[in-house]
């Protein structure tokens, strides 16, 4: 599966959280001042987790080959990411899921390859 | 537990099943794309409105924590210590806790058409404790969902807070 769908990456810096943060209308401290995460007991500012759903979503919505076929996405944080860290969306699976469905098993992984989120997304099928 | 924790615990389980509501304003493509832009995203159909295919990002208005329009991010002073909105998570105004996103559950109805006026809403459905103690925290799971006038509700989420 791999070959046919490459993984999807990105690597948000500061300046990507703080844009998608004024975007977004986010003014959650540990996203921006590195000191306060740190006094939080994190390693720094931290990604968002709704930055990781749009990564998410970008992999459910190329395997699907357009973002109007993503009918539902899910996801669970494992652990925090920070700006710099090259995050890597991967599909793992793809199952039916009722007529016309298909449930994809999502990960993302660190540049550690330890898992940041792991998810799932359901897209219509149609042109796959 | 921590008498904060315990604290939220307790407001919780008195809010559970309650229904807030919050305007979001009005919707528009340049916003949209602007989100789109933030987030890294490169398909055209998503960061270019002349398109006819265009669509707003379907993650915009399940990341959006306010409206876009000016006002209605409310002043500084709806806003906890750690910069969270004091209502974001559900019952912990004024206390000395750490909030964590845990993630989402997403389902959309229908794509929503640019220059809508929104209206989310948002409940508390879940209150539970997680882990041992001395590091036990609470999750919490509300429910959101967004709609517009013209097309009802246009997508809904379940969305966890870890508390500690």
């Amino acid at each position: 599966m791999s070959e046919v769908d490459p993984p999807t990456r990105f690597t948000p810096d500061q300046a990507t959280l703080d844009r998608f943060g004024a975007s977004t209308r986010n003014p959650h401290r540990i996203h921006y001042e590195d000191e306060f995460a740190r006094e939080e007991g994190l390693n720094g500012t931290v990604v968002m987790a709704q930055l990781h759903g749009c990564l998410l979503f970008r992999a459910a919505a190329r395997w699907a080959g357009d973002p109007a076929r993503v009918v539902s996405l899910g996801w669970r944080n494992r652990a925090p990411s920070g700006p710099g860290d090259q995050l890597t969306v991967t599909v793992t699976g793809a199952t039916a899921a009722g007529t016309g469905m298909i449930r994809l098993e999502l990960t993302e992984t660190g540049p550690d390859g330890a898992p940041r989120c792991i998810g799932y997304a359901v897209v219509r099928a149609v042109g796959k | 537990m921590r008498r904060a924790l315990r604290e939220v615990e307790t407001r919780a389980l008195l809010s559970l099943g309650r229904t807030g509501r919050r305007s979001l304003g009005r919707i528009r493509a340049a916003d949209a794309t602007a989100f789109a832009e933030a987030a890294g995203e490169t398909d055209p159909r998503l960061l270019d409105p002349s398109r006819p295919d265009f669509l707003l990002h379907p993650m915009y208005l399940v990341s959006l924590l306010r409206g876009p329009g000016p006002g209605l991010a409310g002043p500084p002073e709806e806003l906890r210590p750690d910069g969270m909105y004091r209502d974001e998570v559900p019952g912990t105004d004024g206390l000395d806790v750490l909030l964590m996103a845990g993630g989402q559950r997403l389902t959309w109805h229908a794509p929503l058409r640019k220059d809508q006026d929104v209206e989310q809403t948002h409940r508390l459905i879940s209150v539970r404790r997680k882990g041992r103690q001395p590091n036990r925290f609470l999750v919490l799971i509300v429910h959101k969902t967004w709609s517009t006038a013209g097309q009802g509700v246009v997508v809904e989420a379940d969305e966890t807070f870890l508390v500690r």
